[in-house]
């Protein structure tokens, strides 16, 4: 049994709980490296461009709910169709209407119903996460590129192959602005809005009830079950929330780009999220993980990006393999570092009792 | 001469040691009762043993051989079996299959020879009087079965060293009788076993020596002949023991539990009165239908035919939330499956089943939620440091388990339902825990406990029911409790005795 009396100051201790801060670190310290190298000096206005990509927020946003999704112990494969149907549905609004509010709280529903659709199969009728969200993962984004195929051009915003908010109006350029200015010059909106709903989302799964039962559920949902939680119930919810932080994402989407097209928007999102949160520090295997992490996570996960762009030598081609590599480089450091450290002490250990023997 | 010398063995784990300077002698043909509270250091010498973690210092002797940093595949090969208690046997696969999983008999093209492999696990089967079809897909096994299964394994693989860890927790009394049939017939084959177990008849009747740990420290070991159990427990446990009896009666108040004609997965029409106060134990052997019941009190099963009655209301359904808001309460069987969440603290452990109750008032109240903690650590006499920060799995079992009661009183319920509470739990805290269900039903608490063990019944229960094939075939007062008697009855032999007659 572990000595658990005593708290003992070690590196070790603070890289395991805190490895995505470092990670962080060191890949910003590379990108600075590189931009330095073209002869650029690096400036915050790197950071914030950083900061406010569509990785860190949009991404960051959807690996949210992704983490509480894992952290149950399921997976969410819809998040970027999601992202493609709410955008839709949003920027539809919009035209129709004008309203940047029914705007908003049309991204919002469209994301809670279809978290709920997930939630259903999933919770209520017991289908595993992976099936479950692979169909409404080819449903959502089936569904969106046939209503923007079918609609007219004055309601589409664009040709039959994207959705795009109509020009012109002061709410269009206020919600543009939302999506692309900086507040005091220095961090942008959106980024802002990022960081507070991460701050919300780490609230619920710290400060709440609901929050502790979503960690139960994931480690063991048999004994959750046993002591009076609604397993059902918290999943639903779970997927919900996903569902409606997906909803925020669009509306980021929409502020930020203006259009999404169908076919092509959100590709492989759902991905890019669990790389975020992995990169964040957060166990695939459920029922653990602090969601602080996913703020650095994404971030860490975007400024991949830029330092390939950085390179001139290198093409955006390669970007993915990279991002692969970086990811494998991070979990690989965390599931050996371990295994090294006990053979090493275990070698010191039997070294030390045969010098006392002799 | 000694097969197995396992000297001066220490191991730590982060600061604490789990083994000092130990030492275990195993002699060929010999059945070693392991002996010690649970974490005494007992897993960890056999994971030594068998390769799984690597000793700080120490020699391992194994038939005159030096091991110095045995892996799991050598001492496999040298001839050590393992059988666990969470048993290894694959569910998928056909009895043969898992015989000689990892030693196929193979062709040169790599295809196995089936019907080979069936002939030989025959043989095996027949030279050891075991019945099994070796057709069968494990998954249809009864426990016994596989645990038997994992012993024939071990034996085709020539083991000369046996290790059985708890084996008969999960086994009815012809089961156990069978497998220790089998386990004296091997030994005059000359082989040897470490028979680890916390139930002191089993060890008197099938031990040759005997070897005590505390506290990872080795405190003896010896001839099982010239010992008894009073002694062993008073090894195993350190300061003087008392197995004093602690029942009281106590006067029993109005009537809070009824149920009429209840029935169920396993058990039907069981019609019962539970009063204010009184403690009543539910036995029978494994698969009587008394756990079941116990579950299906709780929403847990669902429920076929009958009403079920707390204080005047009747409560059905598979909600379990509202049998809790209805304060009833139910400490499942099977802790590490069933109650511990294991990636949460001590704390977290603690609070979750009366957050379930209040979760409308969304957020946590840590001070309060310190507060009632401290105050059942207090009454329960739980043994443990910043339970906001230890995981629950850094406990020893009877800690983990009174921290598992402590969870159910904090929700206020006043109908208790105890399935099998001291599975897996080492003596001084089972003594405790008896104690404290007392302690319960003096405030007025009313307990149904379910368990196997019959002294276990005779020192806290009122009346004690007795399940066979999920009827109650008999009631007994306190006074009448004696195993012999319950044995009658949860076996049937009762009955049979009246038809031979």
């Amino acid at each position: 049994m572990a000595d658990l009396t005593k708290k003992k100051f070690s590196l070790g201790k603070i890289w395991r709980e805190y490895s995505y801060i470092f990670v962080m670190v060191i890949i910003i310290l590379v990108y600075a490296i590189t931009v330095a190298s073209n002869g650029v000096t690096f400036k915050f206005s790197h950071i914030a461009s950083i900061l406010g990509s569509q990785n860190t927020c949009i991404v960051g946003t959807m690996a949210l709910g992704m983490a509480l999704v894992v952290i149950t112990g399921n997976i969410d494969l819809s998040l970027g169709s999601g992202l493609v149907l709410c955008t839709g549905c949003s920027i539809l609004v919009f035209n129709l209407t004008g309203s940047a509010i029914l705007m908003f709280l049309a991204a919002i529903a469209a994301g809670a119903l279809c978290g709920l659709v997930n939630g259903v199969l999933i919770g209520l009728a017991k289908m595993q996460a992976f099936i479950a969200t692979l169909g409404t993962m080819l449903i959502y984004r089936s569904l969106t590129l046939s209503v923007v195929r079918a609609i007219p051009q004055e309601i589409s915003g664009s040709n039959s192959s994207q959705f795009a908010m109509i020009a012109g109006t002061p709410t269009y350029e206020a919600l543009r602005k939302f999506g692309t200015g900086k507040i005091a010059n220095a961090i942008p909106w959106i980024t802002i809005l990022f960081i507070v709903l991460s701050v919300v989302i780490i609230i619920i799964s710290k400060k709440t009830k609901f929050g502790k039962s979503v960690y139960a559920i994931g480690s063991n949902a048999n004994a959750a079950r046993l002591a009076g939680i609604n397993v059902t119930g918290v999943k639903i919810m779970v997927f919900v929330i996903t569902g409606i932080l997906v909803g925020f994402a669009s509306f980021i989407q929409a502020c930020k780009i203006g259009n999404i097209t169908p076919a092509s928007s959100g590709q492989s999102y759902e991905m890019y999220a669990v790389a975020a949160i992995v990169l964040g520090g957060i166990s695939m295997s459920g029922g653990k993980g602090n969601l602080v992490g996913i703020i650095f996570g994404a971030i860490s996960y975007s400024a991949i990006n830029f330092i390939i762009v950085s390179i001139p030598a290198l093409s955006v081609d390669i970007q993915n393999a990279f991002q692969g590599l970086v990811l494998i480089v991070v979990i690989l450091v965390q599931t050996l570092g371990p295994i090294f450290k006990e053979k090493i002490q275990t070698a010191k250990k039997r070294k030390a009792a045969l010098a006392a023997e002799n | 001469m000694a097969i197995l010398e396992m000297k001066h063995i220490s191991k730590a784990f982060g600061g604490s040691k789990a083994l000092n300077d130990v030492h275990l002698t195993i002699e060929e043909g010999e059945i070693h009762a392991l002996l010690g509270e649970n974490g005494a250091g007992k897993s960890t010498l056999m994971n030594i043993l068998t390769g799984v973690i690597e000793a700080d210092a120490g020699t391992i002797t194994w038939q005159g051989q030096l091991y110095p940093s045995p892996t799991i595949a050598q001492m496999e090969d040298a001839g050590i079996a393992f059988v666990h208690q969470e048993l290894s046997v694959i569910n998928d696969l056909s009895v043969t299959d898992n015989i000689f999983l990892c030693h196929e008999l193979k062709n040169k093209l790599g295809i196995i020879n089936y019907a080979e492999e069936v002939k030989r696990t025959k043989e095996l089967f027949e030279s050891l009087g075991v019945d099994m079809n070796p057709y069968t897909m494990v998954s249809e096994l009864k426990t016994a079965e596989k645990q038997l299964l994992e012993i024939c394994r071990a034996l085709y693989k020539d083991a000369k060293l046996i290790i059985l860890d708890e084996p008969t927790t999960a086994l009815s009394n012809d089961e156990i009788a069978h497998l220790f049939g089998i386990v004296k017939n091997l030994k005059t084959k000359g082989k040897s076993f470490i028979f680890i177990s916390h139930k002191m008849p089993e060890i008197f009747e099938l031990c040759d020596k005997y070897t005590v740990f505390r506290n990872g420290e080795y405190i003896s070991s010896g001839y099982i002949k010239d010992t008894n159990p009073h002694a062993i427990t008073s090894d195993m446990v350190g300061t003087t023991y008392v197995d004093a009896d602690v029942y009281e009666s106590r006067p029993l108040g109005d009537v809070v539990l009824e149920l009429k004609h209840y029935s169920g997965h396993g058990f039907e029409d069981v019609n019962l009165e539970l009063r204010k106060g009184e403690i009543i134990a539910f036995t029978g052997l494994a698969g009587c239908g008394a756990s079941e019941l116990m579950q299906t009190m709780f929403g847990a099963l669902p429920r076929d035919g009958g009403r079920m009655y707390v204080n005047g209301k009747e409560l059905y359904g598979d909600a379990i939330i509202d049998y809790m808001k209805n304060s009833v309460a139910m400490l499942p069987a099977n802790r590490k499956e069933n109650s511990v969440v294991g990636e949460m603290t001590i704390m977290e452990n603690f609070v979750i089943a009366d957050h379930a109750i209040t979760k409308n008032k969304l957020f946590i109240n840590k001070s309060s939620d310190n507060e009632r903690f401290e105050g059942q650590k207090d009454d329960l006499n739980i043994k443990c440091y910043e339970p906001n920060v230890v995981p629950i799995t850094g406990l020893s079992g009877g800690n983990q388990q009174k921290v598992f009661l402590a969870r159910w009183l904090n929700t206020g319920a006043d109908v208790l339902l105890f399935d099998n509470p001291t599975q897996g739990v080492d003596v001084g805290a089972k003594a405790e825990i008896y104690k404290l269900i007392l302690g319960f039903a003096k405030e007025g608490k009313s307990v149904i406990i379910n368990t196997l063990e019959i002294p276990e019944i005779k020192k806290v229960a009122d009346r004690c029911l007795v399940f066979y094939e999920g009827k109650i075939k008999k009631e007994f007062k306190h006074e009448e409790v004696n195993e012999h008697d319950v044995m009658l009855y949860s076996t049937n032999a009762i009955e049979t005795e009246g038809k031979a007659n």
